[in-house]
């Protein structure tokens, strides 16, 4: 009865439909499951506080991916990111049924591909996760990080420049070392 | 170097796609109590707006009704030619209400709204009950949900909109003695339900608001409802509830002297136990009507 309920089932049935993407975003800029987590509840409670202000024209799914991508921002203001990588990053690596030497291996490869990205500006980052990884439309990144169309081809060709090149180099270097 | 494609794919492989579980359950759990405290914190806000404001958006909305009239699902329930002159008027301002074990498609069960099994049903109940013995009462099943989308308007309007409607059924009516506006609440099972003879009950509310300008009436009304009802079904009504500064409104008891809010059951209730709630508050009103000859 009353409106209480209209907005507690609104909530749930937004988080419910949307809570994958939203984690999925955070997970690769936070490089942590635990942040991510943590974030993802933040974003929610966000969305529930502007959900009365919220203009329905607008589709929900990038209005709260661009509030993911704040959140996201913020966070990143206030810690930086390196070292949030090495803290929480390491930790996550540290079970699986792989023999020592594949570990090795595929560790090594992400961490260098990890650095990669964490070293990449957030803006440029934003446009990976959501173009390459997410699997965003053009359109859909755009009205997410509120930009032109353009500026996220832009954005996507330099990042993705960026990070091959940084990947070249340094597998390249890494490779050497091992030898 | 590798292709773009390989490295997307090494990215993705990189993190666990999905959140714990307890994760997920525990966010759900916090948003849904942000959004209770949220509400009770807007309602304040929107009580003042809603003075302000009440006045320009009502006139508004009425003119447009009134262009619209024709087009609206307006039907009355029960045609009682052979009875007397309506005494109980019924309606639903959240018409959509539903209740989980009603519900099939998951979008519905999610948020316990439904356009067609909905709190509606346990009006059209009591109705047909009051009818059943001689009580002439008008059931509107207007779709106020609808209303409200058509003109694009927010929830807490729907209490205009509902509110249009039972003037103008007073104004057609004057014989009108009580006017119901019935609602469910999204309270758990076990505060919803009572057991009454090995058979289940969906348990009723009676809401007050404090500021109606028939407050006195309004309440003395309710209590004198809950009352009869402990008598003969101890246990079946939760009792009066007086909602004050935080209402948004005054649920249009300022409408009618004998004007209620009742809330049937909760959302895990079954129709089958607000219809048998149904019954014996049509025997109640049965007594009042009696006793107020």
């Amino acid at each position: 009865m009353f409106d209480s309920p209209n907005l507690e089932s609104k909530i749930v049935e937004i988080y419910n439909l949307h809570y994958l993407d939203v984690y999925r975003f955070l997970i690769y800029f936070m490089g942590n499951q635990n942040d991510a987590e943590d974030l993802t509840q933040e974003v929610f409670i966000r969305v529930l506080k502007s959900l009365p202000k919220f203009n329905s024209n607008y589709p929900l799914k990038t209005w709260i991916l661009s509030i993911a991508k704040h959140v996201a921002i913020d966070h990143y203001r206030k810690r930086r990111f390196t070292a949030l990588f090495k803290e929480g990053f390491f930790k996550q690596l540290s079970s699986s049924d792989k023999k020592p030497d594949e570990e090795f291996e595929i560790t090594e490869t992400k961490r260098l591909i990890h650095g990669a990205i964490a070293t990449l500006k957030p803006d440029f980052r934003a446009v990976v996760i959501l173009r390459g990884i997410n699997e965003f439309s053009v359109s859909e990144t755009a009205a997410v990080l509120q930009c032109s169309m353009a500026k996220v081809k832009v954005d996507y060709h330099r990042a993705l420049k960026i990070l091959k090149k940084k990947l070249n180099i340094e597998i390249e270097g890494a490779l050497t070392n091992a030898k | 170097m590798r292709s773009e494609q390989e490295l997307m794919d090494e990215l993705k492989e990189m993190y666990p796609q999905y959140p714990s579980k307890e994760f997920k359950s525990s966010t759900e759990k916090l948003l849904r109590m942000k959004a209770r405290d949220l509400e009770k914190k807007r309602k304040i806000i929107r009580f003042t707006t809603i003075i302000s404001s009440g006045v320009f958006v009502s006139i508004f909305i009425f003119c447009l009704l009134i262009l619209e009239r024709e087009g609206i699902n307006h039907t009355f329930g029960q045609s009682a030619q052979t009875l007397s002159k309506p005494l109980v008027y019924i309606y639903h301002t959240h018409n959509r209400e539903s209740y989980f074990p009603e519900l099939d498609a998951q979008k519905e069960k999610m948020t316990a709204v439904s356009e067609t099994k909905n709190v509606t049903l346990v009006g059209k109940r009591l109705s047909k009950a009051l009818n059943d013995m001689q009580i002439n009462a008008i059931h509107d099943n207007t779709d106020i949900f609808g209303v409200l989308e058509k003109y694009n308007k927010h929830y807490p309007e729907a209490y205009t909109f509902s509110g249009y409607y039972l003037k103008k059924a007073l104004e057609e009516n004057e014989s009108i003695q009580m006017v119901f506006d019935i609602h469910r609440d999204s309270s758990s099972r076990s505060d919803s339900t009572i057991e009454i003879n090995g058979k289940s009950y969906a348990k009723i509310q009676f809401i007050v608001s404090e500021i109606s300008i028939h407050y006195e009436q309004n309440k003395q009304f309710a209590v004198q409802l809950h009352e009869q009802l402990e008598q003969r079904y101890p246990g079946l009504s939760r009792g009066v509830i007086e909602k004050g500064e935080r209402t948004a409104n005054t649920y249009n008891q300022d409408i009618h002297e004998n004007s209620l809010l009742l809330n049937i059951g909760g959302v895990e209730n079954s129709l089958e136990e607000t219809y048998r709630t149904a019954d014996i508050l049509a025997e109640v009103i049965n007594d009042t009507l009696k006793k107020s000859k």
